[in-house]
């Protein structure tokens, strides 16, 4: 398979706008590292989920693809294609045909003062393909019945609130459909929809690869939904990707400390069996904010196996066999992972100092430098992971 | 490390209060809303039982009734909400026929609530410490000073070092803001304390956190805790039992390893199916055809025939009666009629959740 979507060492950083005093004396601000250089790509038909929390930039980098927000560095490649550089509505009509996005939340996407028809057809009008009414028409109807409207006529002339959070979603994804893409990037597609529904979604989704062949970036902060969806998964953390690897392999054998502990916190509907504790590794306080993104591996500060090198060096992605890399010097030269400290009982104590900063609350533990005492694998009795 | 706060009911118990009684009875439960399209039978006879130290969880999709049920127990409905029928015993005390006056002595003092958004439930202009000594000074009567110092330990019991009860609500990150949310729950060592999707905005790790924080606090001070969630995942890692609603009545309650392990009520079932799992094999997740009934006319019967892969001719007709098994696992279902001892008595066309419909 080929690469239909390449991300090259790409970057997003925003600036932090001062205000006027800051503007009087000159001084900047910094920047916000959302998306700090990921090389990424997707083969035509794949789905590739792209995990991680809120902040961790994967929203960011899905704009990136679909040209809604500019990056600072790298390069965007499409189907070979160098675009990068593609900005500018007319520059833009082919790339957006290709490539379309599907949002989060149905109600605000739709235009309530909107029919259902109208808003599946406005990709259609701006691009002005359809050759006469009754072509829009049957474009509509074939969009809205492969998002599985059916039959379509009985919801193209509705306005968004006479349908069901499900059905609303469905007229987005056929609002996505309608130009035929070859990309669809879905950003958290089905966060806001129940159980039952969530899943008729994501099996439409699925079929619909099936039948056109359709590719995708799946963006969410689920591990387990990437885990039945994906065939890729690509854990981001603080804009790095942290760990990258073929769903199954990711999720079974985490190379990567944050993976890790993210998966064994994963929800799931197996209640402990008595007595046993469930061995979750909870890490310990929350994502920094990506202005202050801590120097050496980003994750240092909540790693519960950091060492000396981690505080100084940022690891790249090594290649762990398998089409599996993961960012961790414990990993390099294809070692294996060494077991993560259980949570038991206690949760983190693990609080905001008054910088607002992250950090955990140990207590330096006799015989431990300095150093080794702000993070918890130094300090295990007192730490945040036990 | 901790400062101990008042411990596990110290302090009396309301004056009617019959001391052999179990904690909270609910009992055929019906709350309606009035809407100029029709009354709402939001939550139609719904019964449970929560024991001290116990944490119940309330599963179903939105529209279910649960938060409606949650809502009932301390009556924060929305006005045009009522409760029609049914009682609420709590220490053996009615809390239905109570005036709105008497009801807020229960209110903080014996049931309190976390509610999902802790940003809406924090007043913004007020620093964190104030609003939790406010409950303190209103209902245990203690001075201001004293309230502030309580506050303060109890920040620090959930995770909040006590400097930080200076700060505004906006000052602190989502997880900080609902630790805070729980902290002001406890505020007045209540009996009970409810909790409304208390981790649905928060990241994964950061409800790890919130969850743990919550099963520590009812060890440590012997709270009772009534979970509503959507999120079954949360009820099979915090709670003894599990009650799941469906279209405002109890479809299977019992044990949550019972439950989950044998889930009886076909909807139970595709639920369960329904929900991805990294512990178990990844399959194509299951479908629930259809959506829940309109409430305003419910269909008679079974409330989930017409969804169900099961469904015989009688479970149109009739309403299914609650039959309560040996291993403590209440169902309202056909298929388990008295005798049946927890066997359905047909056998299912096809295996539920193998694969894909």
């Amino acid at each position: 398979m080929t690469d239909l979507l390449r991300l090259e060492n790409l970057s997003v950083h925003f600036p932090i706008r001062g205000g006027l005093l800051d503007a009087i004396l000159r001084r900047g601000r910094g920047v916000i590292r959302a998306v700090d250089g990921i090389d990424l790509s997707i083969r035509r038909g794949e789905v590739l989920a792209l995990v991680g929390e809120s902040g961790s930039g994967k929203t960011t980098t899905g704009r990136v693809v679909v040209k809604l927000t500019r990056q600072t560095g790298g390069r965007v490649l499409f189907d070979g294609e160098d675009v990068t550089g593609l900005w500018g509505v007319r520059a833009l009509r082919t790339y957006r045909r290709r490539v379309q996005i599907i949002f989060q939340d149905p109600y605000e996407t739709l235009n309530p003062k909107q029919t259902i028809r109208d808003f599946v057809a406005e990709p259609i009008d701006v691009n002005g393909i359809a050759a006469s009414p009754a072509d829009r028409e049957q474009r509509v109807t074939r969009a809205l019945e492969s998002a599985g409207l059916r039959p379509a006529a009985d919801f193209a002339g509705r306005y968004p609130h006479e349908l069901s959070g499900g059905q609303r979603q469905r007229v987005v994804i056929a609002g996505a459909l309608v130009m035929d893409p070859e990309l669809v990037v879905a950003d958290e597609p089905v966060s806001m929809l129940d159980v039952s529904i969530r899943t008729e979604l994501l099996r439409l989704m699925l079929d619909l690869r099936e039948e056109r062949g359709l590719t995708y970036l799946f963006i969410t902060h689920d591990l387990s939904l990437a885990w039945v969806l994906a065939d890729r998964i690509a854990v981001m953390y603080l804009g790095k990707i942290m760990e990258i690897g073929p769903a199954e392999q990711v999720i079974r054998d985490p190379h990567n400390p944050y993976t890790k502990a993210l998966v064994s916190v994963a929800p799931t509907t197996t209640p402990p069996s008595p007595g046993a504790r469930p061995k979750r590794t909870i890490l310990a306080g929350e994502t920094p904010d990506a202005a202050h993104i801590p120097a050496g591996c980003r994750f240092n500060p909540r790693c519960p196996l950091v060492f000396d090198r981690c505080l100084v060096e940022e690891p790249p992605l090594f290649d762990v066999g398998g089409g599996q890399s993961a960012a961790c010097w414990l990993v390099e030269g294809g070692r294996s992972l060494p077991m993560l400290p259980v949570t038991v009982g206690v949760p983190p104590a693990v609080i905001e100092d008054q910088e607002g900063q992250t950090s955990s609350l140990t207590t330096t533990s006799p015989g431990s430098n300095t150093l080794k005492s702000a993070h918890p694998i130094a300090a295990p009795t007192n730490g945040a992971v036990r | 490390m901790t400062a101990p706060v008042a411990p596990a009911r110290a302090r009396k118990l309301p004056k009617q209060a019959d001391p052999a009684a179990p904690l909270l009875v609910v009992e055929g439960l019906k709350t309606y809303f009035s809407l100029e399209s029709g009354v709402v039978h939001a939550v139609d006879g719904v019964s449970f039982r929560l024991d001290h130290g116990e944490a119940l969880g309330i599963a179903g999709e939105s529209g279910c009734g649960k938060t409606t049920t949650a809502l009932s127990l301390i009556r924060l409905l929305p006005s045009n909400g009522r409760i029609e029928a049914g009682s609420i015993r709590l220490y053996g005390i009615d809390l239905v026929p109570k005036s709105a006056e008497a009801l807020r002595r229960y209110r903080w003092r014996e049931i309190s609530i976390v509610f999902q958004g802790a940003m809406n439930a924090l007043n913004p202009v007020h620093r964190l410490r104030d609003q939790i000594a406010e409950p303190i000074v209103e209902r245990l009567g203690l001075d201001l000073r004293e309230a502030r110092k309580r506050a303060s330990d109890l920040l620090e019991l959930v995770g909040i070092p006590r400097k930080r009860g200076n700060a505004y609500p906006h000052e602190l990150s989502g997880g900080m803001r609902q630790r805070a949310m729980i902290a002001m729950a406890l505020a007045c060592d209540p009996a009970i304390v409810i909790g409304d999707e208390p981790t649905t905005a928060l990241d994964v790790m950061v409800q790890a956190q919130i969850l743990e924080l919550l099963e520590r606090l009812r060890a440590q001070l012997g709270l009772s805790l009534i979970l509503i969630t959507h999120d079954l995942s949360v009820i099979a890692e915090t709670c003894d039992r599990v009650l799941i609603m469906y279209a405002g009545m109890v479809a299977e309650e019992g044990p949550v390893r019972e439950v989950f392990a044998r889930p009886r009520h076909p909807y139970t079932q595709k639920l369960l199916a329904a929900f991805p799992n990294i512990q178990a094999d990844r399959r194509t997740l299951d479908v629930i055809p259809g959506s829940p009934p309109d409430l305003r006319h419910p269909p008679p019967g079974c409330r989930f025939a017409p969804r169900c892969p099961f469904a015989m001719p009688v479970c149109t007709e009739v309403v299914p009666p609650e039959v309560t098994f040996a291993d403590g696992v209440r169902v309202a279902c056909h298929l388990y009629p008295e005798g049946s001892a927890g066997t359905p008595i047909t056998v299912p066309p096809e295996p539920i959740g193998a694969g894909r419909s």
